[in-house]
């Protein structure tokens, strides 16, 4: 076959493939996935639906933040843009890099009174130029009145756009999916309260594990407090300047919280006499 | 080297008309101060079919026609003006030169990419009227042939001067348009009854060094089409502004809008041609009689498109009150990068690009510029200075309506030397790898802790969130220590502990005073 029948070819695949492409039924993002089954099983149209606001209610540290992360990381994986509304100014960017979140496709916004957050999230949302907004108003003091969540759930069915309220068990807003997150030991457990797809009082127990896949932090393993920490030097991870190359070698020598060496340089902590002296 | 002219009858006062279009069919000249009478340099079709010449003084003229309005000219403002369509021009000639206050020469040499020479004239006179100006365009292969042509030749005529058809060309042009480049030669020929190039080309050229010297033969040879001078590509102005002086003052954003709707398009025009994209303007309205307001104009995403800049003028307007009125604009690009342009996907849409600037503008001018900002993680083991504020430039994701399967589908493979640059851009080990392992939620100033230790020096209970809480698990220590050689060097041993009716928490033990302190929640 000869070069240029050969392109022509191509160029007729190529066609074929564009019309096909055209043809076929548009595949609209309806529900982000966070990739916590157990959660996105929770919920009824098995994940976190478009066009609502999502009340994410709870304690601190009852894995609120990263769910909202993961979702923000899933709507990204589809190309879509996300933000969040920083109330508390809390949000960490290495975790949610880490976390699968591409921060250049994050706006963050911090407003600085707490009487903006809802304005903030609620102009966002509207624009539909965000698939993912986040709107976290824990440790603000801000409570959104049954006014604003209205707004803002108006601004969420107006342009199709995935809202999520992070609210504090205090504060609770007016989600039209609200999920109840508490801690649990070795894990978090999730409860749907409110929703109008059904489901109302599920609930299941995740474990840690499935929010921060790779477990326990520094490959570490839980232990109980009273537990003996580890013999030797081998217990103490060290990420620093001085710990790198062949002078960590010389520096895990140090068990002295402030790198002394015992009973030399520094008078050791009290507490920590103890367990040297063991 | 081929060399296109754009002839731009009347520039000054087509301008003066494009920004004042009450001033359209009107009798209207422009005058300049001469000898200490204001005399009219140039004159509108309404007035010149009165009798309004070049050269009359105003009082003259303002006696033959009673209604005529008369302006200054100022031909700095008419120099930068046309240096602007020059620059718009750019995106089909490489270069240009001004000619005066009427004409441009532009580097014909990439006419092959407007589909050959007579496509590039078209496209030329296209441009200019997209600015609002009507002119003529013709390609030949030296500077006086293609203005002479342009300027003398008749209307309608062919816009090619092929390479050895100069001379021919230029046989019946008038003498006067030799004036405008050998003025003491045409006005000896013309005294010797001569009216056209091609008689004064036809001369012997021995004769017309006798007679007239060296200017003579270079005037002839000119008329032959043998013009030897250079062309000279204008430098381009370090700092692209824009600025329009309003006849009235504004008092109400419609004619503001309009002006800046001019702005906007010659801003535009000029970074396209230079094959640039704002990123951050700043918009000055100048205030009558005094003050000035100024407004950046940030953009998520670089453009060159004057229809969202405008929108986003728009909105930052509309929250805007002002003392007294506007009386003149100005468009700065502070910022500007290059401009690579976008490949849209199938169902992509440019309605989201604007809606994705309006709503930062809305937003910054309501929170501040400094509220919006992008995270960028920093190479710090100092976990508060592990990241700073970056401005927001998303990048461009071409998703439109068939979501994953169409930006995979239509983004290019990573190339090698994007691999190899990913490789070398990895972190050191040691940073940034554990990252995974740092809560979500992280103070912005440690909190801290009421804790009780038990006899090995491990936490065993702390006051949180109002209530004494028992450590049911403890993960740590991780020692981070660093900046010995700053002020405010640190050493901490960091824990990640559970506590009752809590999730873990990420707490650390300074070494400077052996206290616990909450720095972040695994939220």
């Amino acid at each position: 076959m000869s070069a240029a029948a050969e392109q022509v070819n191509k160029v007729a695949q190529l066609r074929e493939r564009i019309r096909a492409l055209e043809a076929a039924p548009r595949q609209r993002l309806s529900v982000v996935r966070t990739g916590v089954a157990a959660f996105d099983a929770l919920l009824p149209q098995g994940g976190l639906p478009l066009g609502q606001a999502v009340e994410l209610w709870g304690e601190a540290a009852t894995g609120r933040t990263s769910l909202a992360l993961r979702a923000v990381a899933s709507a990204q994986r589809a190309g879509r843009l996300c933000a969040w509304v920083d109330g508390p100014a809390e949000l960490y960017p290495p975790t949610a890099e880490a976390l699968g979140v591409d921060l250049r496709a994050l706006l963050m916004v911090r407003p600085r009174a707490p009487g903006q957050l809802a304005w903030t999230a609620q102009q966002l949302a509207r624009s539909g130029a965000f698939a993912c907004v986040v709107l976290d108003v824990t440790h603000t003091g801000a409570r959104l009145g049954l006014q604003e969540g209205k707004k803002l759930a108006d601004a969420a069915v107006s342009s199709g756009t995935l809202l999520i309220l992070l609210t504090p068990r205090d504060a609770p807003a007016d989600g039209m999916l609200r999920l109840g997150t508490t801690a649990s030991g070795a894990g978090f457990t999730v409860e749907v309260l409110r929703s109008r797809g059904g489901g109302v009082n599920r609930s299941v127990e995740i474990p840690w594990e499935a929010l921060w896949e790779k477990g326990a932090p520094m490959g570490l393993e839980a232990r109980a407090p009273d537990a003996p920490p580890p013999a030797g030097p081998e217990g103490l991870l060290e990420v620093g300047y001085r710990h790198r190359g062949a002078s960590a070698a010389r520096s895990r020598a140090c068990l002295g919280i402030r790198g002394q060496r015992p009973g030399r340089d520094l008078r050791i902590p009290s507490g920590l006499q103890g367990a040297l002296s063991g | 080297m081929r060399i296109a002219y754009l002839h731009l009858p009347r520039f000054p006062l087509q301008r003066r008309i494009w920004e004042t279009p009450a001033l359209h069919g009107a009798p209207v000249v422009l005058w300049e101060e001469s000898r200490g009478q204001k005399r009219v340099v140039f004159a509108s079709a309404a007035s010149a079919r009165a009798g309004c010449a070049p050269g009359l003084t105003v009082t003259a003229a303002a006696a033959l026609v009673p209604q005529l309005q008369a302006f200054p000219l100022d031909p700095a403002a008419e120099g930068a003006a046309l240096g602007s369509l020059g620059e718009a021009l750019m995106a089909v000639a490489p270069g240009f030169q001004p000619s005066g206050l009427e004409g441009l020469w532009l580097d014909g040499s990439a006419a092959a990419l407007c589909g050959g020479e007579r496509g590039l004239c078209d496209r030329i006179e296209e441009i200019a009227r997209g600015h609002g100006y009507r002119g003529r365009a013709v390609v030949a292969s030296d500077l006086f042939t293609a203005r002479a042509v342009a300027r003398h030749g008749a209307p309608g005529g062919e816009p090619v001067v092929a390479r050895q058809e100069s001379a021919e060309r230029l046989q019946a042009l008038p003498l006067r348009a030799l004036a405008e480049q050998a003025p003491a030669a045409a006005q000896a020929l013309a005294a010797l009854g001569l009216t056209t190039l091609g008689e004064a080309a036809a001369l012997p050229p021995g004769a017309v060094v006798a007679r007239l010297g060296a200017e003579g033969l270079r005037a002839q040879r000119l008329c032959r089409g043998e013009d030897g001078t250079l062309f000279v590509p204008a430098e381009l102005p370090e700092v692209l502004e824009e600025a329009l002086s309003l006849d009235w003052p504004a008092e109400s954003s419609e004619p503001l809008l309009f002006g800046l709707k001019t702005l906007f398009d010659r801003v535009c025009a000029r970074l396209a041609g230079r094959g640039r994209a704002a990123v951050r303007l700043q918009l000055s309205l100048k205030l009558d009689p005094q003050g000035e307001k100024s407004l950046p104009l940030l953009l998520a995403r670089p453009s060159a498109v004057p229809k969202l800049l405008l929108d986003l003028a728009r909105h930052r307007l509309a929250d805007l009150t002002l003392e007294n009125p506007v009386g003149g604009l100005r468009v700065r690009v502070e910022e500007s990068c290059e401009d690579r342009g976008r490949q849209m996907a199938l169902g992509d849409s440019r309605r989201q690009d604007e809606a994705l600037e309006v709503v930062i503008s809305r937003l910054q001018s309501a929170l501040g510029e400094d509220a919006l900002f992008s995270g960028e993680v920093l190479r710090s083991h100092r976990p508060e200075a592990a990241y700073r504020r970056g401005a927001f430039h998303p990048p461009r994701m071409s998703a439109g309506e068939l979501g994953d399967s169409g930006a995979r589908l239509f983004s290019a493979p990573p190339s090698r030397q994007a691999e190899k640059a990913k490789v070398e851009e990895a972190p050191e080990p040691g940073v940034g790898v554990s990252v995974v392992d740092r809560p979500p939620r992280l103070f912005p100033k440690p909190c801290s802790l009421e804790a009780e230790v038990g006899p090995s020096g491990q936490i065993r209970a702390a006051r949180l969130l109002g209530k004494r809480r028992r450590a049911t698990a403890v993960a740590g220590p991780e020692r981070l220590c660093g900046e010995w050689w700053e002020s405010e060097a640190y050493r901490r041993d960091y824990y990640r502990v559970h506590f009752e009716g809590l999730g873990p928490v990420w707490i650390f033990r300074d070494a400077e005073d052996g206290r616990f302190y909450l720095q972040g929640m695994f939220d």
